[in-house]
């Protein structure tokens, strides 16, 4: 009997459902510490597939008889073959079809809010920790920080039975490939991003998002004003929808603040966010929703399913957010930022339109996890 | 670099290299070279732990044009 597949949807599905389930991720363990499947109550453990190559069954000792077992690797050839021993040996079992690179393109829409005349949506694509964001009204959408897999969001959109009309990027993301300027290609709709940004580039056809002060989407009550918020990147933007939910793009997170090294002038930048933390951002009030475009830790995840907290906790847990010496600050998110995220010079070429890929090469270059956060441990 | 055994796993995907890897080497006796080609990328890593978990060696390694080969020393 063939082993039973099973696909990202319904993985997240069994995990969110509170059913026990049991992770078996089979890559070397190299590869599974640098990026993993996670969820809050999950049982994760590792065992390299060809260890069960091997005759020896203290392999098989500590894997549990009475509760299912799902297999992962990277692409699911090895799932395949150490689901099929299993299952051989009597355990209840089914794979992951395709692997990791499957679950790094899977986005799980969550409803943030949702009022008589706006709603809005957050797609959390968890592989990655990367968030994008649908805002709709009056039949129409605005969507920031798309992702490459522009069908998750023309899917959506007709779902929700609505038209995208503004695609929009708060910043040159160098973690992930943007989707901005082929969904507004595929969906008739403008593409904006701040021209600071895209200087000297020439692929790509947008428009510049300092020129416009709000965008209106379908009624008028869902206001949408551009905030520049410079820090992570000279040109970052911050979205403020019906001047209560903030759309940060990568300049303040749940756990922090962006990191400003990307470009190579850690400390000219780091002083840029701290003038956006204590003037732009410091006038807004602690009930202020801040939804970001990143995550680096599923704690992140709030008990209503979406990343996102209030100005005023965000403030309450994160020093540097209270950190008003402006070399203090400055030492603490400069000297901060850990590892830079894996081939973010390209991506940024790809995002700027100056270099084009193939989809496979897109997928390959996005492998693993987000590190655009800053992380203070 | 000269080998006893030589494996060709190349055009194979995850995990038939380390598969054939590990059938051939059983067929070796300790000291004994076997040189393995493959062309999945994927391999690279995965091969290196084998190696590292299986106790046996890895004199050499290289790539050349997309095939990567591997000299493994069998314990």
């Amino acid at each position: 009997m063939a082993v039973a597949t099973i696909n990202s949807q319904e993985l997240h599905n069994k995990i969110n459902s509170g059913e026990s389930i049991f992770i078996l991720d089979v890559r070397n363990p190299s590869d599974f510490n640098d990026w993993k499947i996670e969820a809050k109550h999950l049982v994760s453990v590792n065992i390299p597939y060809f260890d069960f190559l091997e005759e020896d069954d203290a392999v098989y000792q500590g894997l549990p008889k009475d509760t299912e077992i799902v297999v992962i690797c990277a692409k699911g050839g090895s799932a395949q073959m150490v689901a099929e021993q299993l299952d051989e040996k009597g355990y209840h079992v089914s794979f992951l079809e395709f692997g990791m690179l499957e679950w790094s393109q899977f986005y799980n829409p969550v409803t943030v809010y949702e009022g008589e005349n706006m709603k809005l949506i957050q797609l959390n694509r968890l592989a990655k920790g990367c968030l994008s964001y649908m805002v709709i009204s009056g039949g129409e959408a605005l969507v920031v920080d798309a992702n490459r897999h522009v069908d998750e969001y023309t899917k959506l959109a007709v779902s929700e039975n609505v038209q995208i009309k503004h695609v929009l990027d708060t910043h040159l993301h160098a973690d992930h490939i943007s989707g901005g300027a082929e969904l507004a290609k595929a969906t008739g709709a403008q593409y904006y991003i701040s021209s600071s940004e895209m200087q000297g580039a020439t692929g790509l056809d947008y428009k510049p998002l300092e020129q416009f002060d709000a965008l209106k989407v379908g009624a008028v009550e869902a206001k949408v004003l551009a905030i520049p918020t410079p820090g992570h990147t000279p040109g970052s933007t911050s979205v403020l929808v019906n001047d209560q939910f903030l759309l940060s793009g990568d300049t303040i997170f749940v756990g922090g603040l962006g990191r400003p090294d990307l470009g190579g002038k850690a400390r000219e930048w780091a002083q840029s966010l701290y003038d956006t933390v204590f003037t732009q951002v410091a006038n807004l009030s602690d009930e202020t929703v801040v939804l970001p475009t990143h995550f680096a830790d599923i704690k992140e995840i709030n008990e209503n399913g979406y990343v996102g907290a209030t100005l005023g906790a965000i403030r309450a847990s994160n020093e540097v957010m209270r950190t008003e010496n402006r070399e203090a600050f400055t030492e603490m998110v400069a000297g901060a930022s850990g590892a830079t995220p894996p081939n973010f010079e390209e991506i940024v070429g790809i995002n700027r339109g100056d270099i084009h890929v193939t989809p496979e090469k897109a997928t390959e270059l996005e492998i693993g996890p987000n590190r655009c956060a800053v992380h203070h441990s | 670099m000269q080998a006893d055994l030589v494996v060709d796993a190349k055009g194979l995907s995850c995990p038939m290299p380390i598969v054939k890897a590990k059938k051939s080497i059983d067929t070796l006796s300790s000291g004994q070279v076997m040189q393995l080609e493959a062309t999945d990328k994927g391999a690279v890593n995965d091969f290196q732990a084998w190696v590292k978990q299986t106790g046996n060696e890895m004199v050499h390694m290289d790539e050349e044009n997309g095939v990567y080969r591997f000299f493994v020393k069998k314990a």
